[in-house]
């Protein structure tokens, strides 16, 4: 006990430590910037944020010594340093002022060079690069790397998927927390009319750093909730490229930094779109979101290359394609659109920081250029991506239904093939979010058609789900995250349902870049992604840990959350509708629109208060004692049927798939049989 | 032992036979570019050449070969599993440069920036011929021949480093014009520098195999890195295939 | 049997409460005033597709909610659910049918663009200037405003342009939208329908003051119009002889607060996103190339004439846009305006 009360006070001190030491940091380069002094320092943005670094870092430092993500962040920092240090003096001795004292200290170029090498300086730090190194130098390294005992593995690299899933859920949940407090920052701005304490650049900064990190969150939890269930859905003992997988998890954590350091330089104020001409005249924060965004590219494109792999490659024996859990073909088809399409916001990205750079005039009309190239590229990706959000999480639906309906699949087949579908057809629909752009008017017709063709395979899928439910046995209590299914399968409906008034153009004339585009996409991502994703905590909780999550914490959880989140995006399309335009810090009284957005902030809090509960819920059980290590839910799936949490290779014995996954109610079917491995 | 002789002059003039091939399309693409504005014979012949590198120098068919129910402990179980992965983070990459293209054709449409003709031709030739010693490096490996690999290798690196100088060092400081120019400029140098970068890259690929290969660290069973550095650079090559009619031959001058 | 019970109690529940939620949508009064011959159509769609949804939504709510109640475990109930696996014509069917209304929502839908873009050969045209953050009208009879005055029950083309960055120019009493493009002149047409004033309202994110981005519309009888039209005539000249004559520090003001100048320059000393116009004048300009300058009347014109040619230091070289169409007249009367404030 005394023990404990000691770690938790050195724990807090680091924090608080680090917190001081951050801000005094801050407030001395400031005075060095500016050359004088000023007590105003001490309250601004980037000093806290500087705080904010530190007291994490301390934090992490007093939990687990200079190590992993400690030693990768250190070395970023220098890494950081040392990159803009070097430019500065190429540009000395070009000629060029070195340093610039309006883009904080450093030129911009000087900035970008630093977060590259920082990035990759983190990579070495870290440990995640240590291999391939030694390989390119004709080293042999061992075949496989034990991890440490304890909570210490998940901060350090490991190549174990179980480990790398719970390393980017957890990422994932933090950047969801972050991206959510912006939100309730600028929401309470908005809970009435009148600009009151943000200011419009820091308005637009907080919305479009939300709206990326969020997107960013939801990336890094696909990641993990894909990571953590292929491998032991299919009988794998891992991916197929452990050490690519261990780079794709690290990697994001220096985009993550790089991307939250722009509300720190600058901000920026274009949304999470980043148009031209605006994002070239932006502040430097700019670049470090486009930097960000293209690192974490590289974790989408190589997480999704390696699942390519590992599922067409390391299935049990017997699991022929329409014999795979139906989550592994959502992954799957996930995993084509974030191999394929990543690379053009990449590209968009990369033409903007360029021409801000260097003067690259791609999309500056006076030199030949044209702002609307950018928007064809950028949705490109953006728009297949929304289905990299929703695929896993409609897929852990379908995988969930059958368990807790005690029914087979409805239509196993359909529902597969309608998420290739809906991936394919995802690919040629872009141009729905440029009907008002000025591009070819001719294109309008076309991509409104493909548009709404995307709601025939996602019609498959919620008709499948309800004839599976139709007659299903459902418990008299139902369980939290059979909660969060259904909670899914409704607002994700509304959310689909607020798709075609979008696609038809002549309506969407009206809709485009109002709160009912607003509330479409909370609604499909919500539910789409935010529940299934709670759903798939709450139910492989047990197998992760062996303990159970507290289910009326976990109603508490579902019954706050749902509703808040009806009347938040519900109001919000109503809003958008009468008038109410996105990205605005103030709107017009006139509109009479404040009771409406008072309403939307208060469910906000609800929601963040429903997640503390959350929250509150995993560090109590993780604290409890481990009884849950049997079949839980009563599944067929391999995964269950044997003891939690899995040991560092998955399955002791090798399994064979012996029949459907789906075939509840049938008397003596079964998925898999394990036999015992041959020993060699 | 002379079977494998053969086997190996015959794979050696198979690789003679498709440069040979490549290197008259070529000619036959700048032939056409100087007398008539045919996009369409332009296309094709780009396509044409990209298909015999993907098959003959790529060796793109071996991926069907899956064997799924080898041993997943084996060696070629392993490298089937490598191919695999390295062959979609090449269709990945490619989307990098369909990119560019699209860019190009958004933003110059019909029209091409004005460059010098013989240098585009001479750096497409160099780098066609370090494609042709390329394939020959991984050629003699396979047939476990060492010296016959590190010279084949030294010459493609050598023709990769004559290819980025060529680009980099002549061909940017020649233009008549300067990135920030217009976007016809900005397009030219975004095209060759992502090209170039990658040529970089493989260029130090190049030099990792080559330092290994020395060292006795591939075999005729085991050359998965010698492979990939081959796909690699091949893929490099693909992609100028296109940039080059893209840039310098389509269109007329604007 | 059983089946058969549990079908129908469902289809006449779907019916029911597609029905009612179709009437909740329209008793709360979805849409704003339509003022324009345009959004006829468009309303029209949206009806048709709040139709839709209604439907869709009970389709799937219904037999979601009635699973739930009806077909629950009893108390001591252990079993499976029946084991069903798929039925390939149901499947079918549900493929099929959305696949029919989809396309037939296309074809809708094309129609209806169709008639919203209807072409008046007879449209008088205006042109709209959009800017960081504020908008302009220019009429060709040669006068220019920041309220766009328009005639009812008369189509308009304005052509939109854009001097900096992408704006859209929205009035949702009209419905459409339309994107200001820098480098390209697009379209927006329009036949308003009722006699009021509205707003237009900057739609696509422009930077810091893109909330405020906003600027009245007043839709005037044709009569009415033509009066103010022939004032403005007048105005515009008078105007012009009197600048041409004598600038004058108060028609500076108003231009001050018009043209746009008010976004970015305070004229009380507090930082914009230009520098303030107090005490610019005959002061001395640091400018980012390290020289400085004395601000007089040449250079107060050159920054609005051409305001990249001298940047002032710590400002961003692109921010501010061109003014050159501003007559010299009025560019007089800045100046005059600015020295008042020195
Ligand atoms: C997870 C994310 C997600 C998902 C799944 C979707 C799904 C869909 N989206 Fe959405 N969308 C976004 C996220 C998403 N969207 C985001 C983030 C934006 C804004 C980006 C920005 O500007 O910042 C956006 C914007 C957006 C636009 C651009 C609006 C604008 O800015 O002008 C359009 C236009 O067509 C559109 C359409 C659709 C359609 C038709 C679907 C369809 O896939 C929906 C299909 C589902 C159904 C239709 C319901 C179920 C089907 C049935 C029950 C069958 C029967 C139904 C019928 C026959 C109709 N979306
Ligand atoms: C998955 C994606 C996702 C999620 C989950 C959310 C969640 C929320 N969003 Fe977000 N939103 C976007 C994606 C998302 N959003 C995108 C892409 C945009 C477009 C941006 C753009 O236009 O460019 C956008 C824009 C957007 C707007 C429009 C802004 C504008 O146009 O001006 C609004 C306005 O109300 C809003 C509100 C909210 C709210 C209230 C939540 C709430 O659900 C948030 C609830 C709160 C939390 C989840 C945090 C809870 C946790 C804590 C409080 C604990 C904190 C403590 C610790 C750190 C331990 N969002
Ligand atoms: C979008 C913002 C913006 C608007 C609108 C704007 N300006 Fe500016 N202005 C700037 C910025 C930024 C600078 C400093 C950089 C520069 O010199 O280009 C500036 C500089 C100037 C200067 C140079 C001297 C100084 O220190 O102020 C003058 C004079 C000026 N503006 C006049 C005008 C007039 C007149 C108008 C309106 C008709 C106007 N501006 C509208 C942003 C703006
Ligand atoms: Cu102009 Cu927003
Ligand atoms: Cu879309």
């Amino acid at each position: 006990m005394k023990n404990n009360e000691l770690k938790v006070t050195k724990v807090l001190a680091f924090y608080l430590g680090g917190q001081i030491l951050g801000l005094v940091l801050g407030v001395i380069i400031q005075t060095l910037i500016s050359g004088a002094f000023s007590t105003t320092y001490f309250l601004d943005l980037s000093s806290w944020l500087f705080g904010v670094l530190l007291s994490l870092l301390g934090f992490f430092y007093s939990l687990v010594g200079y190590y992993g993500l400690v030693k990768g962040l250190v070395w970023q920092v220098v890494g950081t340093l040392a990159g803009a240090l070097f430019v500065s003096l190429i540009r000395f001795f070009m000629g060029l002022e070195p340093f610039n004292l309006t883009t904080f200290g450093f030129s911009e170029p000087a900035w970008v060079v630093g977060a590259l090498v920082g990035t990759i300086s983190f990579m070495a730090g870290v440990g995640a690069i240590t291999d391939w190194y030694k390989w390119a130098l004709g080293e042999k390294t061992a075949d496989h790397h034990h991890d440490i005992e304890g909570f210490k593995k998940y901060f350090g690299v490991s190549l174990d998927h179980k480990v790398i899933g719970i390393q980017y859920t957890v990422t994932s949940i933090l950047l969801l927390c972050i991206g959510g407090l912006f939100a309730l920052v600028f929401r309470t701005e908005l809970s009435n009319s009148s600009l009151e304490f943000l200011s419009l650049q820091l308005y637009n900064s907080l919305m479009s750093l939300h709206g990326m990190v969020m997107i960013v969150s939801i990336l890094l939890g696909i990641a993990g909730v894909i990571n953590y269930l292929v491998p032991m859905l299919i009988g794998a003992q891992d991916m197929a490229f452990p050490r690519l997988n261990a780079f794709s998890f690290w990697v994001a954590i220096p985009a993550a930094v790089i991307l939250l350091s722009s509300l720190a330089l600058g901000g920026f104020d274009t949304g999470w779109t980043g148009y031209p001409p605006l994002s070239v005249r932006a502040p430097l924060g700019m670049s470090m979101f486009f930097v960000g965004i293209w690192v974490a590219g590289w974790s989408s494109i190589l997480g999704a290359l390696n699942l390519i792999v590992t599922v067409l490659r390391l299935r049990a024996k017997g699991m022929i394609a329409f014999r795979m859990p139906i989550f592994v073909w959502a992954a799957t088809a996930t995993s084509i659109i974030s191999l394929t399409a990543t690379q053009m916001i990449g590209l968009a990205f990369q033409l903007v920081l360029f021409q801000r750079l260097m003067g690259m005039p791609f999309f500056d009309p006076t030199k030949g250029g044209n702002p609307v190239l950018f928007q064809h590229l950028f949705w490109f990706y953006s728009h297949p991506v929304v289905y990299v959000f929703i695929l896993p999480g409609l897929g852990v639906i379908s995988e969930l239904l059958p368990v807790f309906a005690r029914k087979p699949l409805f239509g196993y087949k359909w529902i597969a093939m309608s998420s290739l579908g809906i991936a394919l057809v995802g690919f040629l629909v872009w141009a729905h979010h440029m009907f008002s752009s000025g591009m070819n008017e001719y294109l309008r017709v076309p991509f409104m058609y493909s548009t709404l063709l995307v709601a025939v395979p996602t019609g498959v899928k919620f008709f499948s789900w309800i004839a599976t439910l139709w007659q299903g046995k459902l418990t008299r209590d139902l369980p939290t995250p059979f909660l969060f299914v259904l909670g899914g399968i409704v607002v994700f409906l509304l959310g689909g349902l607020t798709g075609p008034p979008n696609a038809t153009v002549s309506t969407d004339l009206h809709l485009t870049d109002t709160y009912f585009i607003v509330g479409h996409f909370h609604d499909t991502m919500f539910g789409g992604y935010i529940f299934p994703f709670f759903a798939a905590l709450y139910y492989w909780f047990p197998k992760a840990t062996g303990k159970r999550l507290n289910e009326t914490l976990g109603k508490i959880h579902f019954w706050l959350m749902t509703p808040s989140f009806l009347i938040l995006t519900l109001f919000m399309m109503r809003v958008g509708l009468l008038g109410m335009r996105r990205r605005i810090a103030d709107y017009d009284p006139a509109l009479n629109f404040d009771v409406w957005h008072l309403a939307m902030t208060v469910s906000a809090y609800l929601i963040a208060i429903s997640i503390l509960v959350f929250i509150f819920n995993i560090i109590k059980t993780v604290r409890g004692k481990a009884d849950a290590t049997g079949n839980v839910w009563n599944s067929r799936s391999p995964e269950w049927l044997v003891p939690s949490p899995l040991p560092a290779h998955n399955y002791d014995q090798e399994m064979i798939v012996v029949g459907e996954p789906y075939d509840y109610g049938l008397e003596g079917s079964k998925y898999v049989e394990f036999i015992q491995k041959e020993v060699l | 032992m002379s079977d494998n002789h053969n086997n190996l002059s015959s794979q050696l003039n198979q690789g003679l036979v498709i440069f040979i091939v490549l290197a008259f399309l070529t000619f036959i693409e700048y032939m056409v570019a100087i007398t008539n504005q045919s996009l369409l014979l332009l296309s094709i012949a780009a396509t044409i050449k990209a298909g015999l590198v993907l098959y003959y120098y790529m060796h793109v068919y071996k991926l069907a070969k899956l064997d799924e129910d080898a041993d997943q402990s084996s060696l070629t179980w392993k490298i089937t599993t490598n191919r695999l992965g390295f062959w979609l983070f090449i269709l990945s990459d490619a989307f990098l440069f369909a990119g560019l293209l699209v860019t190009r054709f958004n933003l110059l449409g019909l029209t091409r920036p004005d460059l010098n003709q013989v240098l585009g031709l001479i750096v497409t030739g160099v780098l066609l011929v370090s494609s042709f010693f390329m394939n020959r490096a991984e050629t003699y490996i396979k047939a476990g021949n060492k010296n016959g690999f590190i010279f084949s290798t030294v010459v493609t690196l050598v023709l990769g480093v004559g290819f980025l100088l060529g680009v980099v060092g002549v061909e940017w400081q020649e233009a008549p014009f300067s990135a920030g120019d217009s976007a016809a400029s900005a397009v030219f140098f975004m095209m060759t520098g992502m090209h170039a970068f990658h040529v970089l890259t493989g260029v130090i690929f190049l030099g990792i195999i080559l330092n290994n290969g020395r060292r006795d660290l591939y075999s005729s069973e085991n050359y998965w890195a010698v492979e990939a550095a081959t796909i690699y650079w091949h893929f490099i090559d693909v992609v100028w295939i296109f940039f080059y009619p893209a840039l310098y031959l389509i269109g007329i001058l604007g | 049997m059983q089946n058969k019970k549990h079908f129908i109690i469902i289809t006449v529940l779907i019916l029911l409460v597609s029905v009612l939620t179709y009437y909740a949508l329209l008793s709360i009064g979805l849409m704003p005033v339509s003022a324009s011959i345009q959004s006829k159509p468009i309303d029209w769609l949206f009806d048709l597709e709040f139709k839709l949804i209604a439907f869709f939504f009970s389709l799937i709510m219904v037999p979601l909610v009635y699973s739930l109640v009806v077909f629950r475990r009893k108390d001591g109930d252990e079993t499976d659910g029946p084991h069903i696996e798929g039925h390939t014509n149901l499947e079918l069917i549900w493929t099929a049918v959305p696949l029919i209304i989809v396309i037939a929502l296309g074809v809708i839908g094309a129609d209806n663009l169709k008639q919203v873009l209807a072409v008046d050969p007879q449209a008088h045209q205006v042109k709209v200037v959009g800017f960081q953050w504020g908008w302009r009208f220019e009429y060709p009879e040669g006068f220019t405003t920041n309220t766009l005055y328009l005639p009812v029950d008369q189509q308009v083309l304005l052509n939109l342009e854009s001097t900096d960055v992408l704006h859209s120019f929205w009035v949702p009493e009209f419905r459409i939208k339309q994107d200001l493009v820098p480098g390209q002149i697009t379209e927006y047409r329009i036949t308003p329908s009722l006699i009021g004033n509205y707003k237009v309202r900057c739609a696509e994110i422009c930077g810091t003051s893109h909330s405020y981005m906003e600027a009245p519309v007043i839709v005037l009888s044709q009569a009415d119009y033509a009066v103010w039209r022939d004032d403005q005539i007048k105005l515009a000249k008078e105007q012009e002889l009197a600048s041409a004559g004598k600038p004058d520090a108060g028609r500076g003001q108003v231009l001050y607060q018009e043209s746009g100048c008010k976004a970015c320059h305070s004229v009380d000393g507090s930082k914009g996103v230009g520098p303030t116009w107090d005490g610019l004048f005959e002061s001395n300009v640091p400018l980012a190339d390290g020289t400085t300058v004395a601000a007089d009347e040449a250079f107060v014109r050159e920054s609005i004439l051409m305001p990249s040619a001298k940047v002032v230091k710590g400002y961003s070289p692109n921010a501010m846009p061109n003014f050159s169409y501003l007559k010299d007249g009025q560019v007089n009367d800045i100046i005059e305006y600015i020295k008042t404030l020195k």
